[in-house]
């Protein structure tokens, strides 16, 4: 038998460990449950009695009553409180007052929305009436589709499938979007960046529909917690007033955040121990109690690797399948199995990617371990509250790896428990995302001069599009005037438009496309010879054909990844915002990036040591962009040595991406920092930060808008370091000193430029 | 920065649709050689399009155009046709290709050319050609949306046009052309007259029926050349129309689609000839003269069979075997397991042993009938061993056992296991 005494006992044992550097607990909190509202049918009432329910939570009470008020709706709630009634109860009440009510729901991966349906057909038998809901999605068979089309009361469907194949023939839907009242967008958090801003264009096009046919849908989004829920869902939905919702009503156990830094092996280097290894020993010791207990890892090897080493270490005590693992490549057959066993209690451990961050119903685990920081303090909580029953106690351990970010994050616990999450952006305005979505939007009807594709004004774009054939004006209406079918060549998820497919012959007999990646990205990361990594699994580029634009891989297993050098260069063609400090100017504008791929290096994994390198022969690109340039204006700098000078900025602009991106939750590959000795535009030392998408999707201008606290953290930052000279965990590189005076390191350099400028 | 300056600016990440042919200038160069009154400036738009024989057809203050053409019947064509419908009206049971009771001017021969294949909703039709018979000859009507503002007249006038008691006949038109027409008339569906309900002969289904084992597709161009003898001249393949009509709309110059109007007006008159064929050959018409291959005749019978015109499909299946050429062991086979159905059993027996004696590797299945006759009806278990024997021993020579093999010697090992006792 187990119980709750192990795991207390475990949890004041850990207590002790001296590589916590951080204890945070959450206090319990009860429910706060209401009556049912007024408005609620009978036959609901009677299907939540047979469940047990006698009263519902006030987040869910508050949901249900301005969605019936016609109210748009952010609901804000964490894992596992019973967020799905947000949405199903309210629409199976408007289908109640009017059985030709339609929803449609929209969840960001198919596996959600298989989940959604069961629960929601579940609950619809338990009420006896007669509401179809149907997914709609790739694997939907051709049979069934048409009943979809014509009788689905709710469709449930993913953006993806909204943009191909749903909008593009709505002349098959039309008694959906006759009679849609709700649009349910759940997991909101996740449309954010390039994804969320082609979504926010395909929301405006599903408006567009919407009017044609006369309806006019309210939202009910759901979000994990962020910082701007209903400035994000505004943006999405293109809906001026959203009502935030946020007096969460669910129970919540005793819970225990930890953080724990593994030991410094090599302090020079200031390495420390890998994180694997203490994730590993740290499971193991719950693992042991039977107490259920998640990891979390980024990559899939990394779960590969951590899962055998836990079967190895319970061998014995426990059968083989009360561990498993859980990740993309699963089989959907599969991944049920294990979420169910997880709900019931036969598995006890489970190692898992981010695919089991989002809403997969596995029922509440005692202990969660992170491998490392997911990426994004949203990601971090929503992984944490995996861990947490309504009533017990339960602890969440992350495990920092030597990277800066991780460290960075670990010298400021108040990010995870204070300050404010991260603030998630889209960049709907974004010209070539916008382009791409008026060409499918006029494929799907004709614009009308003075239409605005909600609100944003076109009409210089549609001209455009005119004149390059593509569109045809004719008595003030454009027409789709070309053959092709524009949906199939625009994907939500990538980037740039002409993209390199990455094919995979590890089967000599069965190559298989595993991805695409935006010319601009390829130059550095499908280079012949680099490493890639695909859902964590490693790849080496064995030939990429440029002209063709693909990229052959084979899945390799190395203890290596590669890095390759970029030698950007910035023109700043337009200045549209700038601020002067004391011994710079920052400014924010229009840029044109030309990048070449020079050389490239291989790092070991755990110690970051340089172990080889390599050509890379690829035609220089050019990038449109926004981005920043910090300008250093002062003698100080301007008469430093060269090398010094070269050193620092690059030091400096290592910290600022790292710093940056925690501030505008975006990743690494998304914002790129270069350093300019000599700037072309200025001819002064300058530090570079821009959106690595075309056209930009709003990160600078948000650096641009924090700049102060990012310099402030910035320089909090590299002083709370533990090396002494500077490592790659702050500055990025080690031990270097200035060549005029041995005395004075790097780390100190830099961190004069910070506070110069600063003061 | 001016929006149309950054477009410009950016124009290398902007992804541009690329025109999926290059355009054939030689083919637009014929095109307007072909035709000598080369339109001057001055002449309007209607007028050019008079000059194609199109009339303008106008709805409320818009305009589409139409043209009807008259072809005069040959004397022996006009008796081919008309002996097919004739049989047609005799026939008693229902069949995908029957027009029975269907006026024989009701009979529509229909096909759009659209400025696109796929099927969403920015794809527009631009011409609906569709042939009709008439007294003494066959009348072609073509519509033609001038401009895409006007599909309202475009609709009107073909749905006026329309009858209630029309008949389609197609090449594909029940997953392309129809289905089209339907998303093009949801559009405009306030302003114009419901669509009908009527009949629909889809000719692809029955093309692929008969043809698809010996032509390497059933491409309408294809079947014309190798089973309806025509052989067309200078013709603008069909591929060509969304280029060929986005030009014209950009230069508002109907020559460049007169060799699509041409196709088009080719096109539904070959449905007339390829209906006639098929349905020549259903009904056995110059039986002599049609020269069909075995397995045209089996594909034929076995159709029947499946619409349980017993009959018919046992004449198909004798004409098979009267033929000459391959798979008359299969017409044999399939002869065979009908009259065993009906209980004839000897006659059944006759044919099994004449499929076994002309085939060089007779199938397994062959014997396991024989065996079950003899074995259920005649009672004789020697002969009924002997033959399930046999068919273990051609089991045995597949290089490669399928599970559907596994599962047929699986089967017959059983069988002889139990005759065995019986013996």
């Amino acid at each position: 038998m187990f119980g709750k005494k192990p795991l207390q006992q475990l949890i004041e044992e850990l207590r002790n460990d001296k590589h916590i550097t951080f204890w945070h607990e959450i206090e319990e909190q009860e429910a706060s449950i209401v009556p049912f509202p007024n408005l609620m049918d009978d036959r609901i009432k009677q299907a939540l009695h047979k469940r047990g329910i006698e009263g519902i939570y006030t987040h869910q009470a508050s949901s249900f009553d301005a969605v019936l008020k016609g109210e748009n709706i952010v609901a804000v709630t964490p894992t596992a409180s019973g967020k799905t009634f947000c949405y199903n109860l309210p629409v199976i009440q408007r289908h109640l007052n009017r059985s030709n009510s339609r929803a449609l729901y929209i969840f960001p991966t198919k596996a959600l929305a298989q989940d959604q349906k069961s629960e929601i057909n579940e609950f619809i038998d338990d009420m006896e009436v007669n509401i179809n809901s149907y997914t709609y999605d790739g694997d939907t068979p051709a049979n069934i589709r048409q009943v979809v089309r014509k009788a689905g009361h709710i469709v449930i469907t993913n953006p993806d499938m909204l943009h191909s194949a749903i909008l593009p023939h709505h002349t098959k839907w039309i008694s959906l979007f006759e009679n849609l009242e709700t649009i349910v967008i759940d997991e909101l958090h996740t449309y954010r960046g390039v994804f969320g801003s082609h979504v926010a264009n395909v929301i405006r096009r599903l408006k567009r529909i919407c009017r044609y046919y006369g309806s006019n849908p309210t939202f009910i989004c759901t979000s994990a917690t962020i910082a701007n829920p209903k400035e994000l869902c505004s943006e999405l939905t293109g809906e001026r007033y959203i009502k935030l919702i946020d007096n969460n009503g669910a129970p919540k156990g005793k819970k225990h955040f930890v953080l724990y830094n593994p030991p410094i092996v090599n302090k020079q280097l200031n390495i420390r121990k890998p994180s694997t290894k203490v994730v590993n020993e740290i499971a193991a010791r719950f693992l042991k109690e039977k107490i259920q207990t998640i990891v979390f890892s980024r990559s899939r090897v990394s779960v590969e690797i951590i899962l055998s080493h836990l079967q190895e270490l319970v061998k014995g005590e426990l059968n083989k399948k009360s561990i498993r693992g859980y990740r993309g490549g699963y089989l959907p057959n599969q991944r049920r199995e294990i979420e169910r066993n997880l709900r019931n209690g036969e598995t006890v451990g489970v190692v898992s990617t981010n695919a089991l961050e989002l809403g997969v119903d596995i029922g509440q685990l005692q202990v969660c371990v992170m491998n490392g920081y997911p990426g994004s303090i949203a990601s971090s909580w929503q992984q944490a509250g995996r861990a947490g029953r309504r009533k017990d106690e339960s602890i969440v351990i992350m495990v920092a790896n030597s990277n800066p970010l991780d460290q960075y994050l670990f010298q400021h616990p108040e990010f995870f428990f204070e300050g404010s999450p991260e603030t998630a952006r889209i960049n709907k305005d974004n010209l070539i995302i916008l382009v791409d979505h008026l060409k499918c939007a006029a494929y799907e009807l004709p614009f009308e001069r003075g239409e605005t594709f909600d609100g944003t004004e076109i009409e210089e774009i549609l001209e455009y599009l005119t004149e390059e054939r593509v569109l045809h004006e004719q008595r003030n209406k454009w027409y789709w005037m070309n053959d092709a079918f524009p949906a199939h060549n625009i994907s939500l998820r990538s980037a740039a438009q002409e993209n390199v497919i990455i094919i995979d012959q590890s089967q000599v007999e069965k190559h298989r496309v595993i991805g695409e990646m935006d010319t601009f990205s390829a130059l550095t990361l499908l280079h012949d010879e680099a490493i890639y990594l695909h859902e964590g699994t490693q790849f080496q580029v064995e030939y990429l054909d440029w002209d063709e634009k693909k990229a052959y891989v084979r899945e390799v297993d190395v203890e290596y990844f590669t890095d390759a050098n970029l030698a950007v260069q910035l023109k700043v063609l337009e200045i549209d915002k700038e601020q002067t400090y004391r011994e710079c100017v920052l400014q924010y504008g229009d840029m044109m990036v030309t990048a070449m791929a020079t050389i490239f290096k291989k790092i070991k994994l755990e110690t970051f040591e340089n172990i080889g390198s390599g050509q890379i022969h690829l035609p220089e690109q050019e990038l449109h962009t926004n981005g920043i340039a910090l300008t250093f204006t002062s003698e100080m700098f301007l008469k430093m040595e060269e090398k010094t000078l070269e050193q620092m900025l690059m030091g400096l602009s290592h910290v600022l991406q790292h710093v940056a991106c925690v501030r505008v939750m975006c990743d690494k590959n998304d914002l790129h920092a270069v350093p300019e000795v000599k700037a072309i535009h200025s001819e002064k030392p300058t530090v570079f930060l821009y959106d690595r998408y075309p056209g930009g999707i709003g990160l600078s201008d948000s650096v641009f808008k924090q700049f102060n606290d990012i310099l402030n953290d910035s320089e909090d930052f590299i002083r709370r370091c533990p090396c002494e000279d500077g490592c790659p965990s702050c500055i990025g590189i080690a031990g270097v000193t200035s060549p005029i005076n041995e005395k004075e390191s790097m780390k100190k350099i830099v961190l004069n430029a910070i506070t110069s400028v600063l003061s | 920065m001016g929006l149309k300056s950054k477009l410009n600016r950016m124009k290398g990440h902007l992804q541009l649709e690329k025109e999926s042919n290059a355009i054939n200038l030689n083919e637009k160069d014929r095109l307007v050689e072909n035709n000598p009154q080369k339109s001057s400036e001055e002449i309007t738009l209607e007028e050019k399009w008079r000059q194609l024989g199109f009339f303008p057809y106008a709805y409320e203050d818009q305009v589409s155009y139409q043209k009807r053409t008259f072809y005069p019947f040959q004397k022996e064509v006009e008796t081919e046709i008309v002996n097919v419908y004739d049989w047609w009206q005799k026939t008693e049971k229902d069949h995908p290709l029957s027009c029975k009771g269907v006026p024989l001017n009701r009979l529509m021969f229909f096909d759009t050319e659209t400025t696109g294949l796929s099927t969403g909703v920015g794809n527009t039709i631009f011409l609906i050609g569709y042939a009709r018979m008439i007294d003494n000859g066959i009348e072609v009507i073509q519509h033609v949306l001038g401009d895409p503002s006007d599909e309202v007249p475009f609709m009107y006038g073909f749905l006026e046009d329309f009858h209630e008691e029309d008949y389609l006949v197609s090449y594909n038109g029940k997953s392309f052309d129809w289905p089209h027409v339907k998303s093009r008339h949801a559009f405009v569906r306030n302003r114009v007259p419901k669509l009908p309900q009527f009949g629909h002969i889809d000719l692809l289904h029955a093309a692929r029926r008969l043809w698809k084992h010996e032509l390497p597709s059933c491409r309408l161009s294809i079947v014309e050349k190798e089973k309806l003898s025509i052989f067309r001249k200078n013709d603008t393949p069909g591929s060509m129309a969304p280029l060929l009509y986005f030009d014209y709309i950009q230069e508002k110059e109907p020559d460049y689609l007169a060799g699509i109007i041409d196709h088009n007006d080719q096109d539904v008159r070959s449905l007339v000839s390829l209906y006639v064929q098929l349905s020549k050959r259903l009904a056995f018409m110059d039986r002599k003269l049609m020269k069909l291959s075995p397995k045209e005749s089996i594909q034929i019978g076995h159709w029947f069979e499946q619409l349980k015109w017993i009959d018919h499909a046992k004449e198909h299946y004798k004409m098979a075997i009267e033929s000459t050429g391959n798979h008359r062991d299969e017409a044999y086979y399939k002869l065979a397991i009908l009259l065993k159905k009906e209980g004839q059993i000897n006659s059944a027996m006759d044919y099994f042993q004449k499929c076994i004696s002309i085939s060089s590797f007779p199938k397994p299945e062959v014997f396991i009938e024989m065996a079950k006759i003899a074995e259920h009806q005649l009672k004789d278990f020697r002969e009924a061993y002997t033959f399930s024997c046999h068919a273990l021993d051609q089991i045995k020579k597949k290089s490669r056992l399928t599970a559907k093999d596994a599962n047929q010697k699986n089967g017959v090992e059983k069988r002889i296991e139990r005759l065995m006792n019986k013996l």
